[in-house]
């Protein structure tokens, strides 16, 4: 399923985040949106997951609107893993994922064997199966943003949107997630921080500045000496490992 | 293959204890029920208690001898319907705690958080001190306090939802708000008034009592409870995702702001009955939940029933020794429950790790 938006803006007060937006991902593209601090990257992926309104403009999933579907169909079409998910309570793992399980869930409705086997699944895709009856908050950031993933998963969604998920974690955590999302062969848009990792698993590129697009392209395209001299002010070398990979190193 | 088959049988274990805990539970509150009448100033051999009993449920004609007198009296018009009552309350005090503390995702949260208490309060001192609402009738103290507790929830829904969408936070602060405002009048009420026998009465509602019990009022806060309890127990999912929040609980699929304020209203009518009935009973809607959530965990599937099952039986079981503990005379119920619970409250809050409250990290 392919995610559009069309011209989005937003303000708060009078300060303007998002000043008409438009990106398109297509169907099962891995996409990321690099840009610095404050360019408006999670604002961008808020309206696109439905925490925030924009003032005007649209965003489509799929063929429709995501104004006009319902709470529920939005959640079965999006899943997110966000930045931040401290949670202050005693949920076991399996609680945690299970709950991936509710837009599936009409208002009366149980658990059925089968939502206990999707949990098991994508605990096991994530790597997490053995965790399953520890408590959430007993565990550590990276295996809580697992879980998180997990529970994203168990939404079964055609759409993934990640929003900075590897923040705080380690580099064997951050390569280990990344690997996981991009080995699910949905349509994924992620905000990402580190170029590095931008360049491994992207498709495409959005690179954001003061609430606008200024470049897009894959990521030969877009990571360049003077791009990330445009955007960071920072100076970096471009360079190409044995393998081909692409190589940020800044100086 | 092996790894799912184990996590298959811990999750049946988990549904396994849920199972057992609730019939448990369950089996206890029945118990509680039946044992309990058997205690009271009265000396009353438990043969009479259950022919009275007998004889009231099922008409057994060999019992009718039971169906007057002042034993049947003191069984089946003050007892019994006093039980009954415990029943009810603890119940709808419990569950309104764990639903109150979702909504405000505040483990401090209690069915008065929304300034319920208060409002109920002023709504009983103006009757008693300031004959307000004597057109009610001879519960008229009962009537105007179920009705300052309705008007305060609604008002601090109405202000929590000014200028946007009511959240957590600003429920809080607006029932606390309301609160200071109820607290004040009433106090001001008092003191104009000074009438130090209405000043006692006062008192002596806002500490809880469950001997004004009658079937009539049973036959309407009995059914209000177990039904508002069945519907919050179906409501497991979203009560679930209120504690991950309003943006989380979007991208699962679940606009929480409606959902909070439906089961604003219905907490908010469950706890003016119990006001109504009993006064203001504090403790119980804050500990149960916990001690069920230290034991079971935050699932809210499991949490509601357990909750409403164990609330049940303790306030009975308060209820029956504050009728005893005093040789001739009565205990308000209010100030036992704290008095025994606080104390057991402590006890598992130091042996168990508990995460609920900010142990986390």
């Amino acid at each position: 399923m392919n995610i559009k938006t069309d011209n989005i803006r937003l303000s708060y007060g009078s300060t303007e985040i998002l000043k008409g937006l438009g990106v398109e991902i297509h169907d099962k593209e891995f996409v990321g949106i690099i840009g610095p601090n404050g360019s408006g990257k999670s604002t961008l992926l808020k309206c696109i997951y439905r925490v925030l309104k924009p003032d005007s403009g649209c965003v489509w999933l799929g063929d429709e609107e995501l104004r006009s579907l319902p709470v529920k169909e939005s959640a079965r079409r999006v899943a997110v893993v966000a930045q931040h998910n401290y949670y202050n309570f005693d949920f076991s793992v399996r609680e945690v994922v299970l709950m991936g399980r509710a837009p599936h869930k009409k208002a009366l409705e149980r658990d059925h064997a089968q939502d206990y086997r999707i949990v098991q699944e994508c605990l096991e895709t994530v790597g997490m199966a053995e965790f399953a009856d520890r408590s959430f908050s007993t565990l550590s950031g990276g295996e809580q943003q697992r879980v998180i993933l997990a529970r994203a998963l168990a939404q079964r969604t055609p759409c993934l949107v990640l929003d900075e998920p590897t923040n705080h974690l380690d580099i064997t955590h951050q390569l280990q997630i990344m690997k996981i999302v991009r080995n699910l062969g949905v349509t994924v848009v992620s905000a990402i921080h580190d170029l590095n990792i931008a360049a491994a698993f992207c498709d495409r590129i959005y690179v954001m500045k003061n609430g606008q697009i200024t470049a897009a392209g894959s990521p030969a395209e877009v990571l360049t000496s003077d791009m990330i001299a445009r955007i960071y002010q920072v100076d970096a070398e471009i360079t190409r490992d044995s393998r081909g990979n692409l190589h940020i190193l800044f100086i | 293959m092996r790894k799912s088959i184990e996590n298959n049988k811990s999750q049946m274990a988990g549904s396994a204890l849920f199972a057992v805990a609730f019939t448990v539970l369950l089996v206890f509150l029945v118990f509680s029920v039946l044992a309990s009448i058997t205690f009271g100033n009265a000396d009353i051999s438990l043969k009479e208690v259950y022919s009275v009993v007998a004889f009231e449920l099922f008409h057994v004609d060999s019992l009718s001898d039971y169906g007057q007198g002042a034993v049947h009296d003191v069984v089946w018009l003050i007892r019994f319907p006093r039980v009954v009552l415990a029943l009810a309350v603890g119940m709808g005090l419990s569950v309104c705690g764990v639903v109150m503390q979702a909504i405000v995702k505040n483990p401090l949260a209690d069915p008065y958080i929304l300034g319920i208490s208060s409002g109920a309060s002023l709504g009983a001192t103006l009757a008693i001190m300031l004959g307000v609402g004597t057109f009610f009738g001879s519960n008229f103290v009962g009537i105007m306090a179920f009705i300052g507790a309705l008007l305060t929830s609604f008002a601090v829904m109405g202000i929590a939802s000014v200028g946007g969408r009511a959240n957590a936070g600003k429920l809080i602060l607006a029932g606390m708000a309301v609160n200071a405002v109820c607290s004040a009048f009433s106090s001001f009420a008092i003191y104009i008034v000074n009438d130090k026998n209405g000043a006692a009465e006062v008192a002596r509602w806002t500490m809880g009592n469950l001997s004004a019990a009658t079937w009539e009022d049973n036959r309407v806060i009995l059914p209000v409870i177990v039904i508002g309890t069945l519907l919050f127990w179906t409501q497991f999912r979203s009560l679930n995702l209120m504690l991950l929040g309003d943006e989380t609980s979007v991208t699962l699929g679940t606009d929480l702001h409606k959902v909070r304020l439906i089961y604003l209203t219905l907490s908010s009518v469950m706890i003016g009955f119990a006001v109504y009935c009993a006064g203001v009973i504090g403790f119980v809607g804050l500990v149960i939940p916990h001690v069920i959530r230290m034991i079971f965990g935050t699932d809210h599937r499991h949490l509601i029933p357990l909750a409403a099952l164990l609330g049940a039986s303790f306030l009975i079981w308060a209820d029956v020794l504050s009728r005893i503990i005093l040789k001739n005379a009565e205990m308000p119920v209010g100030i036992l429950v704290s008095m025994i619970g606080a104390p057991c409250f402590i006890y598992l809050m130091v042996r168990r790790r508990y995460g609920f409250g900010g142990a986390g990290e």
